[in-house]
């Protein structure tokens, strides 16, 4: 998993943590949901963008069509799974969502508005509902545990939405999806170089397997084995 | 994954490949196949044996009943998969096998039988067919290409029947069936100081990417996530 930017240091307290006399001047609401086929579009962009931060974009074939017709074949949780991160200055409107996962809402803080470059291209449903940000998942499986786990594939908050605790809220979400599915792990990946991410993933308990290297058989070398 | 021994020097050769004056003198025939619930018990071994090789018997929590209820709930490729690899002196008897995947069987010329104090423990169906090894893989996703891969958790071969080519053959099966379904990637993981292994996978085609950590968040900490 490409962590598209170091981890923030806490900037942002929940409204209901402050005391009388910091009143919520800038607060956003956040929603983390699971992805439906309208959202294709933003996911292809935000893939887009993980692939130009790792300078990898001579890698990037996916189409909307590809994911369109890959990322919805099974049921949630069951196969890989997408989960939205979306932003709205206003509470969300009450919707209809997929019964398998209740979307999770807070509400931050900002001492300032966030400036957004991209607002139009990253609208979502709902008055000044903006997508900022996804993680992509696959159950997996420990054999020593004998039980699933999840490995996160990709996490990423748009570059103006960083450092406010977005990743964070994502793994989380992902985490605790994991637990009340009584899965056993959680797993992804860092660059690393990458040592202010890794840090963050240390604090929250992850341990990183300086031992482990990934192997990869793709390409040419993996079509060699067809038929 | 852990392979469980460094990559043997090829010794032997499909029988079809001798000359007159060199007969299969201890022809061993080998068959890959998809597991079915009656495998669970030799899979459960198996993967002990794997604990036991990792010095991982401390948190080797699986039961044959975890193994089973994951296994029937999923589908072939879709899900966990598990391909075994059997061995009989005598050519395999004519089965039913799942339709989703025909048994992949090739000889081996051995100069001497293998000598297996397990034989009884890995008896499978039909005469003189001892289970000696499999592969444990799962669907993954590859954002950046749209599609899916496979993620190979664990290759594991019997410690008799190491040195002989079957890692080489569960993986190459793997990869077979990655290249049938037009997936993008087969991935699978490597301790770093197993410089045998590293070069026997460069020489199979894959890249060792030295840059990537695995960050696994697991008992606790996970916990800590859930409600």
């Amino acid at each position: 998993m490409a962590a598209a930017a170091p981890p923030p240091p806490p900037t942002a307290v929940p409204v209901e943590a402050l005391p009388e006399t910091k009143l919520a001047r800038h607060p956003l609401f956040c929603r983390i949901r699971l992805a439906n086929p309208s959202d294709v579009p933003h996911i292809h962009k935000l893939i887009h963008q993980m692939a130009v931060f790792e300078h990898l974009t001579d890698q990037f074939t996916a189409t909307e069509s590809s994911l369109s017709s890959t990322l919805f074949r099974s049921q949630p949780f069951q196969s890989v799974t997408v989960f939205i991160l979306e932003v709205s200055p206003k509470p969300f409107p009450e919707s209809n969502f997929n019964p398998l996962y209740k979307p999770k809402v807070r509400i931050l803080n900002l001492d300032h508005p966030i400036d957004d470059p991209e607002k139009e291209t990253f609208k979502s449903e709902g008055d000044d509902v903006v997508v900022v940000g996804f993680a992509l998942f696959v159950p997996n499986y420990s054999t020593f545990l004998g039980k699933p786990g999840f490995f996160v594939e990709d996490i990423l908050v748009r570059e103006c939405y960083r450092r406010k605790g977005f990743g964070k809220m994502l793994l989380t979400a992902v985490a605790k999806q994991a637990v009340e599915m009584g899965y056993g792990r959680v797993e992804w990946t860092v660059l690393d170089w990458n040592v202010n991410a890794i840090k963050f993933y240390e604090h929250m308990g992850a341990k990183v397997l300086q031992e482990w290297r990934i192997c990869r058989l793709t390409g040419e070398a993996l079509q060699a084995y067809g038929n």
